[in-house]
């Protein structure tokens, strides 16, 4: 199969994968108990029932879930609008927005950090097998692996609050506020420290040992052997023909993490009161602000997917087998 | 393939050192740059000749405004930044009593029927243009005439003919009969720019209007409202009518963590901290330089019992055992409040038994002489062996069909609730009655409440008004509708009527009377058990500000103690 037909075909199943889960998400979020409207409102409000209802018809929630409510939504998303949030009375789209800015910068620094130490220290724990190095560093991913990321936080922040000066929260100092970022860019990295230092922990566990465990088996390859009997130095070995083939699992798992890394981003978001998507999210699933709700799982569902895409092209170049079957 | 491949590593070494080269300029500029306003470290001692370093005060706290719409806002930290920047015609000072806000001296007529206020000299709104009497007026009728919009405060000027401006300087206001409470009334009615306001054509586009630009006459004047950030900036106001304020800046951060703001209470990243946590405050007394603050609040945790009238639509699903008065006295008698303040507060606040809290008015309102149901598991196991509930196997006690089992729900977002449910679980045991514990969220358990009466038992809260009124009127039967505040669907014709009268009851000690009975009955009916009043706990740093005031009524975010705190130089 050549590879434009493979690509075509992963790219069909993206948009299938994608319309399902929009679908499971719409009829998911509508399911939950409580009502939207009195979520919206609060609890302390004293409003009228016709209030209510005019509330409920302005949501469109007067009308059957399937199929008005269903097509309404699909219909609209179709013009490219993905609704007014509920509870903040906002564009979706200008929110999600609004939030992605520092989400994204705190998840690929995170990531980043995370796969490359892990990477490397994966590597080297294979390399090293068997010795305290390696012991060492397998127990600090196991250990750090198994942390919980709000525990991991809170002794962070209050370490780096205590001896380093550290700020205690925040994406910026309150004077800072509403500055475009070039212009702040020190206090907006001062404020990043501890959350990528805490996102770096958790998720590099993980990332070294599936590259140790990788490592390990490439290592055992008949090929490598071959590499050592030509002459080549433990460097070459492992460079050129051990991190290659060692690199697949990893590849996937950043594609699958993506996800997980955004939910994960709630955790860090609320320890560090860091402003991000995780924490709207959350505030979404508690007032059941569905256009809100559904505008961040589309959001999420495309990354994910399109994270997966990546991942797919990237293997026609790391594994030619790929192609072939 | 190997070529492209062979780049990746270069590629990231290369954002690697790019990104950390980035984090330690962020970790060295701090230290050589004098940046802004510094408003998290402790500022250096400045150098003898230096201009005083502007005097910023910034607080922590767990919550924000849901809005700076006076109209809409449900939230008390709404409120608190609403006594900072705009004025009601009185205000409560710390004594509990109302002194001016924007009205210097006022009277009512002989008949109770006319409230006329005399300004102050020289009020001036944010940006500058001078305040009438006439925008006081248009303040209060907008409310007047449109109490579906103003939904907020509506419910402050009920009975209110009209507002008028006999000149410049003087507010009058009509009343339809006479008002007991009508200086607490007009504390929360703001004056607010007529410009802003006017022009919205439904009750939905005034809500809607965030006022994040909010103008008003306060002592301090709105810089910022971040909401998504969570930081609130307010400057003083140089023209205040009163005096300015001898701080420059006010900042209020939001944490969505009580670890990382007690936290940064400690390391000086916030100069104060308006709701301590009560698990946390030994922590904090034992912080250097902070003092702690504790004083008994205006709130109230309460066990609610379905209450709601057996013909009410549709049918309360309760357990029908919760309709005999023995089984509530029983359920009472269960209830070691003592224990509950002691374990579960920390002995933070104190056992409560009415509905209305001791400290309103000073204590004028709270009725002491209730005699309290004493925690006796001997006597609640008497009482129901007496009432005809007999003790099965199981140690349940039923009586025919009717089985003391129940269930007990507590909103999600309480830290207190589970602990006290647990504890009530187990004192309930030991008198033959079986709660089964549930943690619910909170929209989920108004919805089961208001008014559905699909529940049994309910920990929950509420947060007191300084006036009695508001606690009153959530037990009166008018209240349990859709978008009411009533919980317990109590209802009594006779409570209904004592409500009513204590409306009207213009003489102080008239007045008291009612609401002491009205505290009487609500005692006696248990629609609530009340179990504690819980402190408010607020820490600040010595070493940075000073002249807080520190009352039960005047807490130190309020307007009072702001105008008067000075930086410690």
């Amino acid at each position: 199969m050549s590879r434009r037909d493979y690509l075509f075909r992963k790219l069909v199943l993206a948009i299938v994968t994608l319309c399902v889960v929009v679908t499971i998400d719409f009829f998911l979020f509508r399911v939950l108990p409580g009502d939207p409207v009195r979520a919206v409102i609060g609890r302390n409000v004293r409003i009228t029932a016709e209030t209510q209802a005019a509330l409920r018809e302005q949501f469109g929630l007067d009308k059957p879930v399937f199929p008005d409510q269903f097509f309404n939504t699909i219909g609209q998303w179709l013009q490219g609008n993905l609704g007014v949030s509920w509870s903040l009375r906002r564009p979706v789209g200008e929110v999600l927005m609004s939030k992605l800015g520092n989400t994204l910068l705190l998840i690929s620094l995170g990531q980043i950090f995370s796969i490359v130490l892990g990477i490397s220290l994966g590597l080297f724990a294979g390399w090293k097998r068997k010795t305290r190095i390696d012991v060492s560093a397998l127990t600090f991913s196991l250990v750090a692996w198994a942390t919980p990321t709000f525990w991991l936080g809170i002794i962070l922040l209050a370490a780096g609050s205590t001896w380093l000066g550290l700020p205690t929260g925040g994406s910026v100092e309150p004077a800072n506020v509403g500055k475009p970022i070039w212009e702040v860019l020190p206090d907006v990295a001062r404020h990043l420290i501890l959350p990528t230092l805490t996102f770096t922990i958790v998720y590099l566990g993980e990332y070294m040992l599936i590259m140790r465990s990788s490592v390990l088996e490439v290592l055992s390859e008949d090929y490598i052997l071959t590499a050592k009997a030509k002459g080549l130095s433990q460097w070459q070995v492992l460079r050129r023909h051990a991190l290659k083939n060692a690199m697949l699992p990893i590849v996937t798992l950043v594609a699958l993490n993506l996800g997980f890394t955004v939910s994960g981003a709630i955790y860090i978001e609320t320890v560090f009161s860091y402003d991000g998507l995780g924490k709207l999210f959350q505030s979404a699933l508690e007032k059941q602000d569905f256009p809100l709700l559904q505008g961040a799982f589309l959001l999420l569902a495309v990354s994910v997917i399109v994270a997966n895409l990546i991942a797919d092209l990237l293997y026609t170049y790391l594994d030619p087998r790929v192609r072939e079957t | 393939m190997t070529r492209r491949l062979s780049v990746r590593p270069v590629w990231f070494a290369v954002s690697v050192l790019v990104v950390l080269s980035l984090l330690l300029t962020a970790c060295a500029t701090p230290a050589t740059t004098p940046t802004t306003p510094s408003t998290g470290e402790p500022a250096a001692p400045p150098a003898p000749t230096a201009p005083p370093e502007p005097a910023v005060l910034t607080f922590g706290w767990l919550g924000k405004p849901d809005t700076l719409n006076p109209a809409y806002a449900f939230l008390t930290e709404s409120y608190i930044i609403f006594d900072l920047i705009f004025s009601p015609l009185l205000t409560e000072n710390s004594s509990g009593k109302y002194a001016g806000g924007l009205a210097e001296s006022w009277t009512h007529s002989d008949d109770g029927l006319t409230w006329t206020f005399k300004l102050y000299d020289n009020i001036k709104w944010h940006d500058g243009t001078p305040l009438t009497a006439e925008d006081v007026a248009w303040s209060i009728n907008a409310v007047i005439e449109n109490p579906d919009g103003w939904a907020a405060l509506s419910g402050y000027v009920g009975g209110f003919k009209a507002a008028s401006a006999p000149d410049a300087k003087t507010v009058q206001i009509d009343l339809e009969s006479p008002i007991g409470n009508m200086e607490y009334r007009v504390s929360f009615l703001y004056a607010l720019p007529r410009k802003d306001f006017e022009s919205f054509a439904t009750p939905e586009d005034l809500q809607n209007f965030a006022n994040d630009r909010a103008i008003g006459t306060g002592a301090f004047k709105l810089n910022r409202f971040d909401k998504d950030q969570g930081v609130l900036i307010l400057d003083a106001n140089p023209d205040y009518f009163r005096g300015r304020p001898k701080i420059d800046q006010v900042i209020f951060r939001t944490f969505d963590n009580e670890d990382a703001m007690v936290q940064a209470l400690k390391v000086g990243d916030v100069d104060a901290v308006i709701e301590v946590p009560s698990t946390a405050f030994e922590t904090v007394k034992g912080f250097e330089n902070v003092k702690v603050v504790q004083q008994p609040s205006r709130s109230l945790s309460q066990l609610i019992i379905n209450s709601a009238p057996a013909d009410h639509e549709p049918t309360p699903t309760r357990n029908p055992a919760l309709e005999d008065p023995q089984v509530r006295l029983a359920i009472a008698h269960a209830i070691n409040k003592q224990d509950l303040v002691e374990i579960v507060l920390q002995g933070l606040g104190k056992p409560g038994d009415s509905i209305i809290p001791p400290t309103l008015g000073g204590g004028f309102w709270y009725n002491p002489n209730l005699n309290d149901v004493p925690f006796d598991l001997a006597k609640a196991n008497d009482i129901l062996e007496k009432a005809g509930y007999v003790k099965g196997t199981d140690g349940v006690r039923a009586k025919g069909d009717v089985k003391l089992d129940f269930r007990l729900q507590y909103p999600s977002d309480s830290d207190t609730a589970p602990r006290v449910a647990d504890l009530l679980t187990g004192w309930f045991k030991e008198a033959g009655i079986k709660v089964s514990p549930q943690s619910t969220d909170p929209d989920s358990l108004t919805a089961a409440c208001c008014p559905t009466a699909d529940y049994d038992l309910m920990l929950w809260g509420w947060g007191s008004d300084p006036d009695p009124d508001f606690m009153l009127s959530v037990l009166t039967s008018e209240q349990f509708v859709d978008g009411g505040w009533s919980d317990s669907g109590y209802s009594n014709p006779k409570y209904d009527e004592l409500y009513k009268a204590q409306q009207v009851a213009v003489d102080p000690a008239e007045r008291q009377k009612i609401v002491w009975e009205m505290q009487k009955i609500a005692f006696d009916d248990r629609p609530y058990i009340v179990y504690w009043y819980a402190d408010t706990l607020e820490a600040y740093r010595t070493d940075r500000f000073k002249n807080f005031i520190e009352s039960p009524i005047v807490q130190i975010e309020g307007v009072e103690s702001l105008l008067q705190v000075e930086p410690v130089r």
